[in-house]
C-alpha cells in the first residue's frame, strides 16, 4: 500500500513538473512499423516529443496495458483487427473525438465502419496487410502455390512460421478446409494434429522480424507480412510474395489511444498527422505494408502501386480472411494446443 | 565518539536492507504466491475464489514433458559447465597470483554487456551464413554449411556461454583454498595420482562442484530467451512456459504455480547442498 501511495506521489509529482515541459507522446506499435522520418517530421512540426515502444504480438500489447491501466504510460497503441473490438467491448478505450482529426474522409470506405468498431468511434485505421507464403527461389525448385505445399517433404527443416498462434491455427484450419476463425475445439484439434506433421519441417517461428530467417539463410519457405517480404526483396532478391491456393490471412491494424492516456491531445494531433496523404504514402513506401489512405494511393510512385506484394489485385483476395475476435473459451484452446505444438519435439 | 557516529549510519544501513528485503524480496513472492492459489479470470487476470487448480494443471502430462525436456537441457548444460569449468578453475588457482587476477577479470568482463545482446552475437556467429561457418568452409574442414542454428545443440551452447562463469567461479575458490600440504602428504604415504584426485582432491572441491551446479541447473531452466533466440522459439524451457502464461495465454495462476515449483526446485538443492556440505565437513575432521 504504501509503495503504490509513494508511486502516486511521484506519478502526480512528474505530472506536475511537466507542464512546461516540452510535450511527450507515448506510441506504442508493432516492431519495425513505423518510419524514424514520420516521428522526426511529427516532433519537428508540433514540438511534441514522441516516445516509441515495441511489441511483437497483440497479447503482449494487450497485457501491457490492462496491467498499466492506473499508472498507464501509453496514448497510442496499434491492436490488430479483432482487438480492437475485445478491447473496445472491455471498456479499456478513449472514444476518438472525430473534430479534432483531419483527414479522416480519405480512408477507404470498405476499411472503415467495420464490425469491430461502427462508426469508428474507438480506431482509426493504420495500415492493412496480409499474411502469406514466403519462398526463396534461388533454393526451391518448383512452384509453391498453397500452404499445403509447406508439409511436403522436400522442404524439412527449412520452413519458418510465425510466433502468432492465430496466425499458425490459421494455416492449418484452411489446409483443412475450415474457417480461420473457428471456436469448433474439434476443428482446433484437426488442425492441431495437421501441424505436428509439419512440426519436423519447422525451423524457426519468428515474430520479430520474419525477413530475417530467408535473409540470413536458415529457411527457404514458410509464412511471412507482405510488408516484411517487401522489406526482405531489398536484401535478397529472390524472396517471393506468395498468395496461397486456400487463402490469405489479412488483418487491419488501428490506432487506439488507451483509456488511460496522459496526453490524448497529442495522441489525436499524430492521427491527423499519419492520415496527411503524402505522410501516410511515406509509410507504405518506406515499410511495404498497404495503408488504407486513398488520397495516398493516388501518390505512391508506380512500382509501389503496382506491387503484388502490398497492394494485392482482386483475384488474390479471393478466400481471404479476416482474423476475428474468438472469445476467451476458444482462446484457451488454441493456448494449450500452442504449447503442446511447441514442446513436441 | 565513533559509535554516535556509527548510530545513524546503522540505523540508515538496517532500514535499507530490511526494506529492500521486504518490498523488492517477500511482497513480489507474496505476490506469486497469492496469483498462483487464485482463479484465471480473462478481465482482471486473476479472480476469487482461492483453489489449487494451478498445481493440478502442472501435473498435466503435457507440462511434464516441458520440465522434463528443460531438466535435460539444463543437465547437459550444467555437466558441460562442469567438465570445462572443473580443469578451468584448476588451472586458474595455479597461475601466479598477479596473473589470476587478471584472468579473472577478463571472466567477468563479459558480465557487462548484457546477457540478451551476447546471445544475439552468439546468433551472429552459429548462424547459416555466420561466422562459424564461414571459417570452417574457407579451411576447407567442410563443403556444406552446418545447421547449428535453431537446434537443441544451439541452445545448450548458449546457456554454457552464458553461465559458465558462475560453475568456475565457486570452483575457484575451492581450488584456491586446496592445501598443497595435503597433496604432499598424500603422494608421501604413496597414493598415486589418480588416487590422490579421486580421495582428496574430489572430495576437497565438492563443496565447489555442488556450489556451482546450483548456481547453473536452476537459472539454466529459467533463461527463456536463449530457445527464443537460438532455439528458434522451440526446445522450451519451464522460463517460456512461465513467460507465455504471463504474456500470452493470460493465465497468470498458472504462471505462478510454475514459478513456485521452480523456486522449490532451488530450495531444494539448497538444502541438498547444506546437507551434504555438513556430511563433507563431518568427514573432514
Amino acid at each position: 500500500m504504501k509503495k503504490l501511495a509513494l508511486a502516486g506521489i511521484l506519478a502526480v509529482g512528474l505530472t506536475g513538473c511537466s507542464s512546461d515541459d516540452p510535450q511527450v507522446l507515448n506510441l506504442y506499435n508493432w516492431s519495425e512499423y513505423m518510419p524514424q522520418e514520420v516521428l522526426d517530421r511529427f516532433t519537428e512540426e508540433t514540438g511534441i516529443q514522441v516516445v516509441y515502444t515495441t511489441y511483437d504480438s497483440n497479447e503482449a500489447m494487450y497485457a501491457r496495458l490492462k496491467l498499466l491501466d492506473d499508472s498507464a504510460a501509453y496514448d497510442l497503441a496499434v491492436p490488430s483487427t479483432y482487438y480492437v473490438s475485445k478491447m473496445r467491448q472491455e471498456d479499456l478505450l478513449m472514444p476518438i473525438d472525430r473534430s479534432k482529426i483531419e483527414g479522416f474522409d480519405n480512408l477507404d470506405p470498405e476499411l472503415v465502419n467495420l464490425d469491430i468498431d461502427p462508426d469508428n468511434q474507438y480506431s482509426v485505421p493504420y495500415l492493412w496487410g496480409t499474411t502469406g507464403l514466403a519462398v526463396d527461389t534461388a533454393d526451391v525448385d518448383g512452384e509453391v502455390t498453397a500452404w499445403a505445399d509447406l508439409w511436403d517433404e522436400r522442404f524439412e527443416g527449412r520452413v519458418m512460421l510465425t510466433n502468432d498462434m492465430r496466425e499458425v491455427f490459421h494455416v492449418a484450419l484452411r489446409v483443412l478446409g475450415y474457417s480461420g476463425n473457428t471456436t469448433d475445439p474439434d476443428e482446433i484439434e484437426q488442425a492441431y494434429e495437421k501441424l505436428t506433421e509439419l512440426m519436423p519441417s519447422v525451423r524457426t517461428f519468428n515474430s520479430d522480424a520474419p525477413r530475417m530467417p530467408y535473409l540470413e539463410g536458415e529457411t527457404d519457405v514458410g509464412m511471412i507480412w507482405n510488408g516484411e517480404a517487401v522489406m526482405g526483396r531489398e536484401g535478397l532478391p529472390t524472396l517471393e510474395y506468395v498468395y496461397p491456393a486456400e487463402g490469405i490471412i489479412a488483418w487491419l491494424d488501428s490506432f487506439v489511444i488507451p483509456k488511460s492516456a496522459k496526453n490524448p491531445e497529442a495522441a489525436h494531433q499524430f492521427i491527423s498527422f499519419v492520415l496527411q496523404p503524402e505522410i501516410a504514402a511515406l509509410i507504405s513506401e518506406d515499410i511495404g505494408y498497404a495503408t488504407p489512405n486513398l488520397a495516398a494511393r493516388d501518390l505512391l510512385s508506380e512500382s509501389v502501386a503496382n506491387d503484388r506484394a502490398s497492394y494485392p489485385n482482386a483475384t488474390d483476395m479471393i478466400n481471404a480472411e479476416f482474423q476475428e475476435d474468438i472469445g476467451d473459451e476458444a482462446m484457451q484452446v488454441y493456448a494449450r494446443y500452442w504449447e503442446m505444438l511447441k514442446s513436441g519435439r | 565518539m565513533r559509535s554516535v557516529m556509527q548510530q545513524p549510519f546503522r540505523t540508515a544501513v538496517l532500514v535499507l536492507v530490511w526494506g529492500w528485503l521486504l518490498f523488492l524480496v517477500l511482497t513480489p513472492n507474496l505476490l506469486v504466491i497469492g496469483a498462483s492459489v487464485m482463479t484465471r479470470d480473462p478481465g482482471t487476470f486473476i479472480s476469487l475464489p482461492l483453489n489449487l487448480d494451478a498445481y493440478r494443471q502442472l501435473f498435466n502430462p503435457l507440462y511434464l514433458d516441458v520440465f522434463l525436456h528443460s531438466l535435460y537441457m539444463a543437465a547437459m548444460t550444467t555437466l558441460i559447465c562442469l567438465l570445462i569449468g572443473y580443469p578451468f578453475a584448476w588451472a586458474l588457482s595455479k597461475v601466479p597470483r598477479q596473473r589470476q587476477m587478471l584472468l579473472i577479470f577478463l571472466l567477468i568482463v563479459p558480465f557487462w554487456t548484457n546477457s540478451l545482446v551476447r546471445t544475439y552475437a552468439l546468433k551472429l556467429i552459429l548462424a547459416t551464413n555466420g561466422l562459424l561457418n564461414n571459417a570452417l568452409m574457407s579451411v576447407g574442414l567442410i563443403d556444406q554449411p552446418m545447421q547449428m542454428l535453431y537446434t537443441e545443440g544451439a541452445v545448450i551452447i548458449g546457456l554454457v556461454y552464458l553461465l559458465l562463469p558462475f560453475m568456475i567461479l565457486p570452483l575457484y575458490a575451492v581450488f584456491d583454498d586446496l592445501r598443497e600440504d595435503l597433496l604432499r602428504a598424500s603422494h608421501d604415504l604413496g597414493a598415486g595420482r589418480l588416487a590422490t584426485f579421486v580421495h582428496i582432491i574430489v572430495p576437497m572441491t565438492l563443496p565447489g562442484v555442488l556450489a556451482g551446479v546450483m548456481l547453473v541447473l536452476l537459472p539454466a531452466m529459467g533463461l527463456f530467451f536463449v530457445p527464443d533466440i537460438l532455439g528458434g522459439s522451440r526446445n522450451l524451457l519451464v522460463g517460456n512456459v512461465i513467460k507465455n502464461q504471463f504474456l500470452d495465454a493470460r493465465n497468470w495462476p498458472f504462471g505462478a504455480a510454475a514459478s513456485i515449483m521452480l523456486t522449490l526446485a532451488m530450495a531444494f538443492l539448497m538444502f541438498a547442498h547444506r546437507l551434504s556440505k555438513r556430511r563433507i565437513g563431518e568427514e573432514g575432521v
